[in-house]
């Protein structure tokens, strides 16, 4: 029975092919993000395990929890490097300063398209020291030494002037040599720059301190040992690891940094691109049993059990799965490399260690695209199994309906009432945002599957209502595409749908984007009465001293400075603590109080603070309330909730005064700064005079408001962009669901044809029947995915409107969309058009 | 099926034995098919309709039966029923010595695999295997090998040697329908339906298929039961059934064309 499936899969290879595809691809998305993921892992594992070699023992601060925003540490007296020397069992160690910055090129910043650039104090000491190319280590103050990348982008030889953009300022230097890391010329996008010890304490205000200290053990001491000995020696609120496990722990956070979010992301995709293909391999399974009825009648007729017709089509179902996931698993290898290149274009160069093809991902890849498909195909083939071995005999026998085919509305009832609970469930129920996340996905799923089983009950009125205008413009082949359409209703809803999903995503994400760009705008509009935005490019650092800089601008007259860090608040959750100056903030801010008003400000002292309600919401504290907080070194404060306010896209968090904020952190840390012109003075000249004197920070973005919010809807825009193009792929494959629909109803309908054409119709008439048909069915999906949309957006938005994403529906966007649905029609029609086309008639009349 | 309260005859040697026309007398040990009361109707309450108003019917080992019939007469219900490929509505049917009125599917399945060979008038073929690989299709499904020597001689006696390795749609309709007379016999069956064999081909190659049909039965012995409305196709046959209105209106051995045109006018003229 096998031979029989493999034989009916090869002598219909199109409509294989086309099925096959719609699973492969959506496999290939899966398995190209394991690779590509696991790829990440082993690169910063090899960099991270290189720059450990030799390093038995490392020391750091001990940190009390890890997240964005956290700032330069605290580290550790330079004192404590004789401390760990001391240890019995040591045979070299050494200290040595960390920090992130930027470097300015002929006073041009050095991008990194949002990868750090990290400082490191060179020692001779060094136990892994880095393997130098050109030139030496820096040696005197002012020498610095840079990594192999930026010297060849930025043609720097030894003696070149160079900036070093910190917190503290920018400072000249020179460049003293070239070295590779970890025997890798770039790592990721991130800079590496030696600078002597005392410089880099200097730029990174650590006088007499280390951020880290190395050490390597005398022969015959183990890691293990030196590290507990160590440990043993050295104060509480220390951190003391081996070598090895530091490497493990930056290797992780690193890759988890990037694969946290890229991971789920991607599989999401390749998650939606599996369930179009789900839909599209059901509906060919169901055309094709409906075809070959007569075929699996005649089996029975021989004796062939109803299991022997089921094996018989489940084996081909295998044999497909098999096949799409095999191929798309290498593909998967295909769409790694491809998004290596759009990473290396974008600057952010990955690792090159080589694509990883692990075990885990070849079972991932072939299980979820050999389920899936069985599991597709199951429904149809047990219809199979139904037909009576009658049929054989008897000249256009129907399938028999289903014993549960009048329950069908009851059944699709309850799938949307199932899976609407289940994202419900997932929004406000309990447990980890995995878990409900996953749940507000399956519960999607099943609103689709139920909109897939109900739409099919609406069909015969939408497709009359669409198919109108097009009978109106084509009286003949309008009017033919719009019956056809309506013929089998079920068919032209399952295909429909797969469209549906792909836009319905879309849309959501449309939807979204829209309302977080509005909401932006108006709480932006609201809250900031200033002119210009100083800001740090790509998420490097503006010198804390940029606002005195700023403010001494005659034309300015007001610029505050927004230093943010964040901590641990209430001993839990992480929330951003917005340092401001209380008595100038507002001049340019103007806070949409809830609890207080701007005479709280002056009265901040040094442990008031005011709160945005999501965050005194969510940590369940008001109007006078201390709140506890813990800094990333184990600072703790207790602030008093003096006022609440609402601003959940700006200064999100806690807001203390600058005495406060520097009560509470060791560095400043500029995250933007907010400036005001004099009145009457031109907008233009005003923003040219703040470049200037700020020109020896290139790191600063001088943007007057409106360049500023445009910035951040740009981002949005981008990532809108990025998301649009990863949902392609699921529109492309319910093309391929289409293509595979029409090629099969031409070819149910090679008689037919020919006898209109016989009539009189022009092969042109034909295909044009074929195309409306396709744009029929592509506008119904559309439709149905942007409705679906809406309303998962919606469902959304009425969850988060605290957060301030509002409900605005992106109109332009949604004619956009249905031009593309319609463009879909048209392209997935071009094939079974033709072949409708080139029918003859004479063969077609006297066709079976 | 509840108006139906009749009680099923049962077959067996204390049954008067069918006497045919021309007077000879068939035993009933050797009927390889029996039909007692067969009745099928169709519709319910006022509509229903009567497509077999009670047949009884013996068909021996090794005959060559033809059924005949205008169209409405019944014969291809008849035949789906002692085929089993549907149910009369009272009445019981044995096949081989088992009654399959009120088998179950999984065994009705197992007797058309194993006792029943069909040919239809569309051939139905597997479009996408061979011709060698159509013929041997019952034993493929009943997972057995099948005698070889039995295969080649079927394959010398369908004389389709070069053709083979040809799908389907590469053989002209006599080819094809030699095919599924092969394919028919392959498994041995003890009896074989035919429904129109000759209904889709030119006279010509008609004619191959009906000497082929012959053939069978006198050197292979072969139970054959064809439904046909064709004068010329029940010449082939030991034994023409006439049908009409449901119920069995003429039985007799074999006859010329001209003899059936004769039956075919006198059950006309009853009319």
């Amino acid at each position: 029975m096998i031979r029989i499936a493999w034989r009916s899969l090869t002598s219909h290879k199109l409509r294989t092919i086309l099925t096959t595809l719609a699973i492969l691809l959506g496999v290939a998305m899966i398995s190209g993000t394991y690779v590509l993921t696991d790829q990440i892992d082993r690169g910063f594992k090899q960099i991270f395990s290189d720059a450990y070699k030799g390093t038995d023992v490392t020391v750091t601060k001990k940190a009390k929890f890890s997240g964005q925003l956290t700032g330069a540490t605290e580290g550790l007296p330079q004192s404590m490097v004789d401390q760990v020397k001391a240890v019995d069992g040591v045979s070299a160690v050494f200290g040595y300063v960390t920090g992130m910055g930027a470097v300015a090129v002929n006073g041009k910043v050095v991008e990194t398209g949002g990868s750090p650039t990290l400082f490191f104090s060179y020692s001779a000491n060094d136990i892994a020291p880095p393997q130098y190319i050109e030139g030496a280590p820096p040696a005197k103050s002012g020498e610095v030494a840079v990594i192999e990348k930026l010297a060849t982008d930025q043609k720097l030889t030894i003696g070149a002037p160079i900036d070093v953009i910190t917190s503290n300022g920018a400072h000249p230097a020179q460049v003293s040599g070239v070295f590779r890391f970890s025997a890798q010329s770039s790592l990721g996008g991130s800079l590496i720059i030696h600078t002597t010890l005392p410089d880099a304490q200097d730029w990174f205000d650590m006088k007499g301190r280390v951020s880290e200290i190395d050490a390597k053990a005398e022969p015959g001491v183990s890691a293990d040992t030196l590290a507990q000995r160590v440990r043993a020696a050295l104060p509480a609120g220390t951190e003391v690891k081996t070598g090895a496990q530091a490497a493990a722990d930056q290797t992780k956070s690193v890759s988890d940094s990037i694969g946290a979010f890229l991971k789920p992301v991607l599989l999401s995709f390749g998650g939606i691109a599996v369930l179009v293909g789900a839909f599209i391999i059901f509906n060919a399974f169901s055309m094709t049993v409906a075809q070959r009825r007569r075929e699996f009648a005649m089996l029975r007729a021989l004796g062939a059990t109803r299991r022997q017709v089921l094996f018989s089509l489940a084996g081909e179902a295998l044999v497909m799965g098999v096949l799409a996931s095999l191929v798309g698993l290498f593909a998967g290898l295909g769409v790694a490399a491809g998004v290596n290149q759009v990473f290396k274009a974008a600057g952010f160069e990955i690792p090159s260690s080589g694509l990883v093809l692990q075990p885990r991902t070849v079972i991932i890849a072939m299980a979820v695209g050999v389920v899936v498909t069985l599991l597709s195909a199951l429904i149809p083939a047990q219809r199979a199994t139904r037909v009576p071995p009658m049929a054989a005999l008897q000249e256009g026998a129907q399938l028999p309906p289903s014993r549960f085919a009048r329950f069908a509305p009851i059944m699709g009832g309850v799938v949307a009432v199932l899976g609407a609970l289940l994202i419900v469930a997932g929004m406000y129920g309990p447990g980890s945002t995995m878990i409900r996340l996953a749940t507000i996905a399956s519960g999607a799923v099943l609103v689709f599957v139920a909109v897939a089983m109900l739409s099919k009950f609406v069909m015969r009125p939408l497709v009359g209502l669409l198919g109108w205008p097009l009978q109106k413009l084509a009286p003949v082949s309008g009017r033919l595409a719009r019956d056809n359409s309506r013929r089998n209703p079920g068919r032209t809803a399952l295909t429909a749908a797969a469209l549906m999903i792909g836009l319905a995503v879309v849309v959501f994400v449309a939807v979204l984007a829209q309302g977080l760009k509005s909401s932006f705008i108006d709480s932006f509009d609201k809250t900031v009465q200033a002119d210009y935005i100083i800001s740090a490019k790509n998420f490097m650092t503006i010198p804390s001293d940029t606002a005195q800089r700023v403010a001494a601008v005659p034309s300015i007259e007001t610029a505050v400075s927004l230093d943010a860090q964040q901590v641990q608040a209430k001993g839990g959750s992480l929330a951003v603590v917005w340092g401001i100056d209380p008595f100038a903030i507002e001049r340019v801010w103007s806070f949409d109080w809830i609890e207080g008003s701007d005479a709280v400000l002056s009265k901040l002292g040094t442990n008031g603070a005011i709160l945005e309600e999501q965050t005194a919401s969510s940590l369940g504290v008001g109007l006078g309330d201390p709140v506890p907080i813990t800094t990333v070194e184990g600072k703790r404060a207790t602030l008093n909730v003096m006022g609440i306010y609402r601003d959940p896209m700006m200064l999100n968090g806690i807001t203390v005064s600058a005495a406060g904020y520097d009560a509470i952190f060791p560095t400043p840390q500029a995250f933007m700064v907010v400036a005001k012109a004099t009145a009457g003075s031109d907008i233009g000249q005003t923003q040219k005079a703040v470049e200037t004197a700020l020109a020896d920070t290139p790191t600063a973005r001088v943007q007057t408001v409106a360049e500023y919010k445009k910035t951040t809807v740009d981002l949005v825009n981008q990532i809108l962009t990025l998301v649009y193009g990863l949902l392609a792929l699921s529109v492309i494959i319910s093309l391929f669901g289409i293509v595979n629909t029409l090629v099969l109803s031409v070819f149910e309908r090679t008689r037919e044809i020919g006898l209109t054409r016989a009539i009189g119709m022009s092969r042109r008439q034909v295909s044009a029947t074929v195309r409306y048909e396709s744009v029929i069915t592509s506008i119904i999906g559309a439709a149905m995915g942007i409705v679906v949309g809406i309303v998962f957006a919606w469902v959304v938005t009425t969850k988060f409107a605290g957060q301030g994403i509002t409900f605005a529906v992106p109109g332009g966007q949604l004619v956009i969309f249905v031009i593309l649905a319609v463009i879909v029609g048209v392209v997935a029609a071009i094939l079974p058009a033709r072949r409708a086309a080139k029918i003859d008639i004479l063969e077609a009349i006297h066709y079976e | 099926m509840s108006d139906m309260t009749e009680t099923t005859p049962q077959p067996g040697s204390t049954a008067a034995p069918a006497t045919c026309e021309n007077g000879t007398t068939i035993g009933l040990d050797d009927a390889v098919v029996q039909a007692r009361g067969v009745t099928r109707l169709y519709g319910q309450g006022d509509a229903c309709v009567y497509a077999l108003a009670g047949v009884d019917l013996d068909l021996q080992r090794g005959v060559y039966t033809a059924i005949m019939g205008p169209s409405g007469s019944g014969k291809s219900t008849l035949m789906h029923i002692l085929a089993g490929l549907d149910r009369p509505s009272a009445g019981s049917v044995w096949v081989d010595g088992v009654e399959i009125t009120g088998l179950k599917d999984r065994a009705l399945t197992q007797l058309r695999r194993d006792k029943i060979g069909f040919i239809f008038q569309t051939f139905n073929l597997l479009a996408t295997l061979t011709a060698a690989e159509n013929i041997v299709l019952p034993l493929t499904i009943a997972g057995r090998k099948g005698n070889e020597a039995w295969i080649d001689e079927l394959v010398a006696t369908v004389g389709l040697g070069d053709r083979l390795k040809h799908k389907p749609a590469e053989l002209s309709g006599g080819q094809q329908q030699r095919v599924a007379v092969a394919r028919a016999l392959a498994s041995r069956p003890a009896v074989l339906f035919a429904d129109e064999p000759t209904g889709n081909l030119d006279s010509h190659t008609g004619e191959e298929v009906l000497e082929l049909l012959r053939h069978s039965s006198d050197n292979l012995g072969q139970t054959i039961v064809m439904v046909t409305h064709d004068a010329h196709a029940a010449t082939y046959a030991d034994r023409i059934v006439f049908l009409r209105d449901g119920v069995i209106a003429h039985d007799c051995g074999r006859l010329g064309r001209d003899e059936i045109y004769d039956v075919i006018k006198s059950l006309e003229h009853v009319g």
